[in-house]
């Protein structure tokens, strides 16, 4: 060691000697016959290392010229506690590493190509996500917030975890008690709260909610999928307390019509609210007629509803609201049971409704009246463009009238009739209306 | 041209797998590269016609289009293709699942139904049991209560049996639902490894058409590059050898073009050379002549400097002088100043002193006034005086005339008869008789005149006829005058002031005309009967110079106006009039003086007077007088030249003696020659 060292000390010097008196140049030969110059790390570095080093402690960056500040961002480690490096690096290229670390897979696109958001998005989703209500203190959520509030736009939550602490008990017990228990202790069977974190996200426009377990295996219990009164009056005000919210989906969450009610009742008249998305629920008539309150009580441009069990009153419900919407583009009521009842309703609607582009009534069971319905709609009706009647019952003469009222049509770009027991023929006609041009009035039916 | 070739495209596409769709899509992208083509020749159209390399270029990127196009609408069909084979699944599990709930609800309903069907056969039974309870209440025998204990146990057994049966129909419902569950699971699985296997055949399918596809564009362009590499490079080669040879040209002709410059600019340098030597020499001589003048200019300059020094001393002195004036001159000043204000003092005091005099001189203004006032009336009464005494000398004087009249005539008288021997007649001696000074009638004016002959209408022709001798003098008949007069009055109204004629228009015509006449006169300056006389006749005249003009018009109205004037004329000739006969202001200033009060009086009849009574001898008289005095003096002359020539005679009778005398004494002395002539002179003397 102190012989590299004085090796160096003298190299050091012998350029400097050269450059005073080129005459009285004399070669020091150094010991190591491999040691050049170019080994030699230079101050800099060094002290840029230095400050990679006590980066914790100290951390020093804006005050680096681009170059330097460009050489410890690239050497900076990723394990640095995020209250430290949160709001003081904006590179991209150090988020990068972060994320690559910590996740395999990370597609940066969807998060506008920030990795930094990616990276703030995916932290929080994952404090979220297992989160054990009165297990872990609320601190560690509430930490991160001033973190990362001005870099999450959207949070996907895949799960969100119930309290354990009576869950043994409950395994030790009859199934059926199990049931009747937990409607008994509802309150605390609670998932984590919303309100106290999404006022404090002012960029916050995605919310994706899932109150259930992902991947419980073998260790399957109905309370793991349990979305309780309390928790949705919590959701329902955290929603009304976030303005800018636009987006809000809430899949497989055992949704009623009670809550549906409610989440409904805190979002009339959301400022910014464009999106509404309740699949895989279990809303019927009576949240399909707070649904259809909502309508026309917000700028909701696309509504997703499918897999429900919205029935004919329901549908009437909401196509009662479609004839005076002025605003939403797509209607997705897939996996219903909205019926003939519901589709006559809702050709009827279409009539009225000037703006409506997309619209998916597959599964529904509905027949010839409602093709005969749809036909008469079609013919009235120039802004749909996509239009989804997939296994329906539709039947040989429903095609036909289907097909005679898409000729009288100059909008339609898509019509799926697969699996609706309609003939060959207008099967036939099906596929030349799914790539008809609109713009193109000479394209046969 | 352009059309087939997206239907070309359209052909070779067709050999793909599905048959109608691909048409369709083939239809919309050949409508569509029609209209990219159709609006690819307007602009080309608009941007003219290009050079014939630009067309080839774009015709070769059209190919590289083509083949992207193409590429593009694979993909579409292929994407579509691949969703729709995608979606099916999902659509099938759609269907699957709304199956299923259709089934679900229909064993719910059966399920319900039979459930209702149990309630009710079970409730039926209970209520047979229930009953049977109270029989068995009724029941006194025992056997008969064991009966009945044993009916209502089979009755409960039958009901327990039923529900049971239902539990395990139930419980086996439950199992198929678990098995179908699990069945369902598995299907699921299958579904979603279908799904997965599909879609990676699709993404393995999509990659390799597309890397297919990126391959043929990729050849598409490299071919276009490599003939684009091509051309050009014949191009540039084709280019680079013109431009050599140009080069090659240039330099020679450069080179020719060097040669000839150096030849010119040997000569030029040999010529300079010689020009260079000649104008050396020129210039030595001129710099030594320029020397000489140098020296010359020295010389003056010194000589000049001289002057000047002398000239500028002379200048100080005299600037002395100036400021030795200068203050004379100032002092001077000062003393005009002095005098200046004295002489206004002065002035001023002039001033009051005139004002003073100016006062006093009014005082004797007005005292000079008052004392001609006075002197006037003394001149008036001295003028009394004067014409008493005019009288009287006047009688003196006639009388002192009358009698030398008297005595002329009686000379007259004494010469014709003792001279002449004639009968003397006395001529007319009217004068004789009167005595005094002559008293002259007063003029008559010209209104009065006027007046006169206005008012001879009223009396009548008579009394014309009687007067008409004193008038005849003047040679314009009255009447005429009076026509004249009257013309006037009309035509000259303007004449008379507009006051005037207010104030007269109540009096009768003849006293207006008169009025209005008197005005006139006055206007034009006529003032005696005399003046309107000779107007008259002017304007006769007048009349009678201008007759030959207007004879044609006068003989129409031949009548009363035929000697008249015309009325146009008249203010033409009035104007002559008064420019000929407009008379001097002194005499109406001499006719002023009258006004004061001294009668002037005329004394132009005076010398009239004296005149006849002078002329008692009448001119022929006089002549004979003359006649008679020259003879009679030439008889005294005679006479008196008879008397002097006895005289003479008697002297130079003495002379001669004495002469005689003389002579005799000189004949007797030295000169005999010159007394001959002497006495031939002394004769000639008093001649």
């Amino acid at each position: 060691m102190s012989r590299s060292q004085s090796s160096r000390r003298t190299g050091s010097m012998r350029p400097v000697n050269a450059a005073a008196d080129g005459r009285k140049m004399r070669s020091i030969i150094a010991e190591d016959s491999e040691w050049s110059l170019e080994l030699v790390p230079l101050l800099t570095t060094l002290c840029l290392q230095h400050i990679i080093k006590h980066f914790r402690e100290k951390p020093i960056l804006d005050e680096l010229t681009p170059k330097y500040k460009a050489y410890v961002l690239q050497r900076l480690p990723t394990s640095l506690p995020l209250t430290i490096t949160a709001n003081l690096i904006s590179d991209e290229s150090y988020w990068k590493r972060c994320c690559e670390g910590r996740w395999a897979v990370s597609d940066v696109s969807t998060y506008d190509n920030s990795w930094k958001r990616m990276f703030f998005e995916r932290h929080l989703e994952n404090i979220i996500e297992f989160f054990i209500p009165d297990a872990t203190d609320t601190k560690t959520v509430l930490d991160v917030v001033p973190l990362c509030r001005n870099y999450v736009k959207r949070l996907k939550v895949s799960q969100l975890l119930p309290p354990i602490r009576e869950s043994p008990r409950f395994d030790e017990d009859d199934r059926s008690d199990c049931a009747s228990d937990t409607g008994s202790e509802g309150p605390s069977m609670d998932h984590f709260d919303f309100r106290i974190l999404l006022d404090k996200l002012p960029n916050l426009e995605e919310l994706n909610v899932v109150y259930g377990v992902k991947g419980c295996g073998m260790n399957f219990e109905w309370n793991l999928f349990e979305f309780t009164f309390r928790d949705c009056e919590f959701l329902a005000k955290a929603l009304h307390s976030c303005k800018t919210l636009q987006v809000f989906r809430i899949h497989r969450s055992k949704v009623d019509d009670e809550k549906c009610c409610l989440l409904v009742s805190q979002l009339l008249d959301h400022p910014s609210l464009q999106e509404l998305d309740f699949s895989h629920n279990h809303i019927s008539d009576r949240g399909a007629r707070a649904i259809g309150k909502l309508l026309n009580r917000s700028q909701l441009k696309r509504l997703v509803v499918c897999n429900n069990q919205i029935r004919g009153p329901g549908a009437q419900a909401l196509a009662h609201a479609l004839s005076k919407n002025i605003t939403l583009l797509s209607l997705n009521l897939r996996l219903n049971r909205i019926g003939d009842e519901g589709g006559q309703a809702l050709a009827q609607a279409l009539v009225k409704n000037k703006t409506l582009v997309n619209l998916h009534l597959g599964g529904n069971n509905m027949t010839e009246p409602t093709a005969v319905a749809l036909s008469q709609a079609l013919v009235e009706n120039c802004t749909l463009k996509n239009l989804n009647l997939s296994n329906n019952k539709l039947g040989v003469d429903g095609g036909k009238v289907l097909e005679e009222g898409m000729s009288h049509n100059s909008s339609l770009v898509e019509c799926d009739i697969r699996l609706t027991d309609v003939s060959q023929d207008s099967e036939y006609s099906r596929q030349h209306a799914k790539i008809k041009h609109k713009h193109d009035p000479s394209a046969k039916v | 041209m352009l059309q087939p070739e997206p239907f070309a495209g359209e052909e070779a596409d067709e050999p793909g797998p599905s048959v109608e769709s691909k048409n369709q899509a083939e239809r919309i992208t050949a409508r569509r590269l029609r209209i990219a083509a159709r609006n690819e020749t307007k602009t080309r159209q608009e941007l003219g016609e290009d050079s014939q390399g630009k067309e080839d270029i774009q015709e070769e990127t059209r190919k590289s289009q083509k083949e992207v196009e193409k590429s593009k609408r694979h993909m579409v069909k292929l994407q579509s293709d691949g969703l729709e084979l995608v979606t099916n699944i999902q659509v099938a599990v759609d269907a699957r699942e709304s199956d299923r709930r259709t089934e679900l609800e229909e064993a719910c309903r059966l399920r319900r139904d039979k459930l209702e069907n149990e309630a009710k056969s079970s409730q039926e039974k209970f209520e047979e049991i229930t009953r049977k309870w109270t029989d068995a209440k009724m029941k006194q025998t025992p056997l008969d209560l064991r009966d009945a204990m044993n009916s209502q146990q089979q009755l409960c057994e039958q009901i327990l049996g039923d529900k049971n049966k239902l539990i395990s129909e139930l419980q086996q419902e439950l199992k198929a639902s678990d098995d179908h569950y699990v069945k369902d699971l598995k299907r699921q699985a299958k579904d979603i490894d279908l799904l997965i296997e599909r879609m990676e055949e699709q993404i393995s399918s999509l990659k390799k058409s597309y890397r297919e596809d990126l391959q043929q564009i990729e050849n598409s362009f490299d071919e276009e590059r490599r003939t684009l590499l091509t051309k050009h490079r014949k191009k540039w080669g084709h280019q680079m050898k013109e431009q050599s040879e140009k080069e090659l040209r240039n330099m020679m002709q450069g080179l020719s073009l060097l040669e000839e410059h150096e030849d010119l600019l040997q000569k030029l340098r040999v010529w300079k050379a010689e020009e260079y030597n000649t104008d050396k020499i020129r210039m030595d001589t001129e710099v030594q002549n320029l020397r000489k003048k140098l020296q010359e200019v020295k010389f003056n300059c010194h000589l000049n400097e001289e002057k000047l020094d002398y000239k500028y001393e002379v200048l100080k002195k005299r600037e002395e002088e100036n400021a030795i004036l200068k203050s004379h001159l100032k002092r001077k000043i000062i003393r005009m100043q002095d005098v200046l204000n004295n002489l206004k003092s002065k002035c001023a005091s002039q001033e009051k002193q005139l004002k003073t005099e100016e006062q006093s001189l009014r005082n004797d203004y007005t005292r000079i006034k008052q004392q001609y006032i006075d002197m006037q009336k003394k001149a008036r009464h001295f003028a009394a005086l004067d014409a008493e005494r005019f009288e009287k000398l006047w009688l003196i004087n006639e009388d002192e005339v009358k009698a030398l009249a008297h005595r002329v005539l009686e000379t007259d008288r004494i010469i014709h008869e003792q001279q002449l021997g004639l009968a003397w007649v006395s001529p007319p001696l009217p004068f004789m008789e009167r005595s005094g000074p002559i008293e002259h009638k007063t003029l008559r004016t010209a209104s009065q005149a006027a007046a006169d002959t206005l008012q001879e209408e009223t009396r009548g022709d008579l009394v014309e006829e009687s007067e008409g001798l004193g008038d005849t003098a003047s040679g314009v008949n009255r009447r005429t005058v009076k026509r004249i007069l009257e013309l006037l009055c009309d035509e000259l109204g303007f004449l008379v002031e507009s006051k005037l004629l207010k104030l007269v228009s109540h009096l009768e015509k003849n006293d207006q005309s008169l009025i209005k006449l008197d005005a006139i006169f006055s206007a034009i300056g006529i003032e005696s009967e005399k003046d309107v006389y000779t107007m008259a006749e002017f304007l006769m005249n007048y009349r009678q110079h201008g007759r030959e003009q207007r004879e044609l018009m006068e003989e129409e109205e031949t009548t009363n106006n035929s000697d008249f004037i015309h009325h146009n004329d008249l203010l033409v000739a009035l104007k002559e009039f008064t420019a000929q006969y407009c008379r001097p202001h002194g005499v109406q200033a001499s006719q002023k003086s009258s006004v004061l009060g001294l009668i002037m009086r005329d004394d132009s009849e005076d010398a009239a007077h004296w005149e006849s009574i002078a002329n008692v001898i009448p001119e022929s008289k006089l002549r004979l007088w003359s006649a008679l005095d020259t003879a009679i003096n030439k008889y005294h002359t005679v006479l008196t030249e008879r008397a002097e020539l006895l005289v003479e005679t008697q002297n130079v009778q003495q002379q001669n003696t004495e002469l005689r005398q003389l002579l005799h004494l000189y004949t007797t002395s030295k000169a005999s020659a010159e007394p001959e002539m002497q006495p031939t002179r002394m004769r000639q003397f008093p001649m």
